[in-house]
């Protein structure tokens, strides 16, 4: 179960998404890089490879200082499986719309669990 | 006499131009295209414009970004034919108006440097009017300091960062600082230039940079304040043109809020309104205010690049009719943007030309 | 019956039953403290589930506000995505966990926690800072809402996942458990009571048996009574007890 230790250091926000919801974001003041040049936020565009986003999905929710992966429904919807695959606690992996690219509560994995329950 | 022999060299340009000008959208246009459900519809309907079927190639969806930069092409275009038609001291004009965007790639270039970015990616982000053809040649900068050298041997914006920077500023300061110090030093420098070319142009010229330069200063005020940016920085970074200047550039460098900075502006008629009009409308909170008042800026702006036309025989009517097609770009973006997210509402906070 | 069902391998005694009813009844308790668990997760679960599902109905509005307002900055300074890009060094927006305590589980809440950062402060210097710092303050609203999903996310899983766990045990405890020591009570009463029996006709044989024998007895006493009545009182019952050995007596 989920014990203090495992997430009391956790205080960042990871963000994958388009340039716009990075940017409004990281206006917000998201935005962290490390000492390394590790940036917590991966811009995805046209030309990203979608091994790339799987890797930045596997690093953010892997890294111990994040507490939040948000990630754009578009770009959720290119690597569904492994979104779907994700059932851990911690770090939360919030699903979050795009600008072009409306909200759409039938795609997102958690909802589609939170509907399964309600369902039945 | 300047009159006289005025479309000896330009009157063929300033014909085209006006044509240009003559397809700048409407009303009827902009209410056109604020109907539009989809941006497909919107494209449609621009299609019947001067645009024409410039965007008949992209692929579907369309996104705002893609429609800014078609737009933005289409002006490029125009702009690039005068200019290659153009002969001194014209030419030399045309050039001062892509100065001010070369300011700003040559600061995306310079933040790209200074984070070690791979600089060559940046090239697409530039601002189409502001590329010069050495431009690559910057991006083979590996530190501020080269860049620094190459800026000054390869762009006519040698003189700006010459004279009030040196290659270690561009590494500590922070790079509004840097984009505004040069800003202003190419604003002094254009109205000294336009003063070279006699009336009627230095007249219309002069009130149009007049007011850029008050508008810049009026924003740093407001936008320094509560930042790290100290007074004496801000009265630097002011340009010592404009109708504020000096005495109103001074009450600017001290003021501390708002009301500093209403003060300051009473002291010219037209700017008063600016922030006094916005008080007594609904919200009191200086964002409120401020927001409000870049709306007015822009207005003030296309109405005295408007008043270019009203002469003859005069270059700012090319400088004016960038800033209306600008302009006009921003508004289509608007309408986009409003199109996309389905902001019906806030449609109309566009701002007509015609 | 108690043949029918699994069982504990036990001996019938009585203690073995004392023990396995206490078993019953601690796991009776049990059961119904997990039971009780069980459905006030499960009103938190619920309450949850609706909360996450409105609120990430209401997250779609609250993102569009906030890109709108991005736009808005887009039509004031132009595009200022690389240069925040590149601005971006400290996070500013951080979150902290805390925990609440539902029923003894632990669930984890974000909560915001905001430093002054200074890394855009100077963004839109020249032109729209005003509508970068609106939009800044839009976004930073935005975020609020969408740590307050992550929060009710996190509370979902964790719920969704003890829950699960706590049904386990509860199913575990009502349908494995409680038969099974059900069942081991019942075999042992019954082989306790089949014991009672035997034991009770046993007992009952023996009466039989020494009632036979008195029967007898009183017959060859009174034969004898009749013929050496004097004799019989000197060396009668003593030796007779010791040394006639009665043949049903085990021990």
């Amino acid at each position: 179960m989920a014990s203090l230790t495992q997430f009391k250091d956790r205080n960042l926000i990871a963000v994958i998404g388009d340039e716009d919801s990075i940017t409004g974001l990281l206006l917000a003041g998201v935005g962290q890089v490390n000492a390394q040049q590790q940036k917590n936020f991966l811009i995805v565009d046209g030309k990203t490879q979608i091994s790339a986003i799987e890797a930045a999905f596997q690093e953010f929710t892997e890294r111990k200082d994040i507490a939040i992966v948000l990630i754009n429904q578009h770009i959720a919807e290119k690597i569904r499986p492994t979104v779907d695959r994700y059932r851990q606690a911690f770090p939360a992996v919030l699903e979050i719309p795009s600008k072009e690219h409306p909200y759409d509560p039938s795609k997102d994995s958690i909802l589609k669990r939170v509907q399964k329950l309600v369902g039945d | 006499m300047e009159a006289l022999f005025f479309n000896v060299d330009t009157g063929f340009l300033e014909g085209v131009l006006r044509g240009y000008k003559s397809g700048i959208l409407s009303q009827s246009h902009y209410a056109n295209l604020t109907q539009c459900e989809t941006l497909e519809d919107f494209r449609t309907q621009l299609s019947a414009t001067d645009y024409g079927n410039f965007l008949a190639n992209e692929p579907l969806p369309l996104s705002t970004s893609t429609i800014a930069d078609k737009a933005t092409q289409v002006l490029v275009n125009q702009f690039n034919y005068l200019r290659s038609n153009a002969v001194e001291p014209l030419s030399k004009f045309l050039d001062y108006i892509t100065y001010a965007y070369m300011i700003d790639n040559v600061v995306l270039l310079i933040t790209g440097t200074l984070h070690e970015r791979d600089t060559h990616e940046l090239l697409e982000r530039c601002h189409p009017l502001g590329v010069f053809d050495s431009m690559p040649a910057l991006c083979v900068a590996t530190n501020v300091e080269e860049l620094y050298q190459s800026v000054l041997v390869e762009t006519p914006l040698a003189p700006y960062f010459r004279g009030c920077l040196s290659p270690h500023d561009l590494d500590d300061l922070n790079i509004e600082i840097v984009r505004n110090t040069v800003y202003k030093a190419y604003l002094e420098d254009f109205y000294q230039y336009c003063a070279t070319l006699g009336s009627p142009t230095s007249d219309v010229m002069h009130s149009i940079l007049s007011f850029e330069a008050d508008r810049r200063a009026i924003n740093i005020t407001i936008n320094s304040f509560n930042t790290e940016l100290t007074k004496e920085q801000r009265a630097r970074l002011f340009p010592s043109i404009g109708r504020l200047f000096p005495a109103g550039n001074n009450m600017l460098a001290r003021a501390d809020d708002i009301d500093q900075v209403r003060a300051a502006c009473d002291m010219v008629l037209e700017y008063r309104s600016f922030l006094d009009s916005s008080l007594s409308g609904q919200s009191d909170d200086s964002l409120g205010v401020a927001a409000q008042l870049e709306d007015k800026f822009f207005r003030a702006e296309i109405h005295l690049n408007k008043l270019s036309f009203l002469q003859q025989f005069h270059y700012g009517v090319f400088y004016g009719y960038v800033k209306l097609k600008e302009q006009e770009i921003r508004n289509l973006i608007w309408i986009a943007e409003c199109i996309a997210q389905d902001a019906k509402d806030r449609m109309h906070d566009f701002i007509p030309i015609f | 019956m108690s043949g029918t069902g699994a069982r504990e391998n036990v001996f019938a005694t009585r203690m073995a039953l004392t023990n396995t009813k206490l078993r019953l009844k601690g796991a009776v308790t049990g059961h119904s403290l997990l039971a009780k668990k069980r459905d006030a997760l499960t009103t938190r679960f619920r309450a949850i589930l609706r909360k996450v599902d409105e609120a990430k109905r209401k997250m779609g509005k609250v993102m569009q506000l906030a890109s709108f307002s991005l736009a808005e900055v887009t039509y004031a300074t132009g595009d200022i995505s690389y240069l925040v890009q590149e601005q971006a060094k400290i996070a500013s927006f951080r979150v902290k966990a805390k925990q609440e305590n539902v029923s003894g589980v632990v669930l984890p809440a974000f909560e915001v926690e905001r430093v002054a950062g200074t890394d855009f402060n100077l963004t839109g210097l020249g032109r729209g800072g005003q509508q970068v710092l609106r939009a800044k303050e839009v976004y930073a609203k935005a975020l609020e809402t969408l740590v307050e999903i992550a929060s009710l996310q996190t509370a979902f899983t964790i719920l969704d996942e003890v829950i699960r766990a706590t049904n386990r045990r509860v199913n575990a405890i009502e349908h494995v458990i409680i038969p099974r020591l059900d069942n081991t009570i019942r075999y042992i009463m019954s082989e306790l009571d089949e014991m009672d029996r035997e034991e009770f006709f046993r007992l009952k044989k023996i009466q039989g048996k020494k009632k036979r024998e008195n029967a007898q007895k009183q017959i060859t006493e009174a034969e004898a009574d009749t013929s050496e009545a004097i004799d019989e009182v000197i060396d009668e019952t003593p030796a007779n007890l010791l040394e006639s050995k009665d043949e049903d007596v085990i021990f």
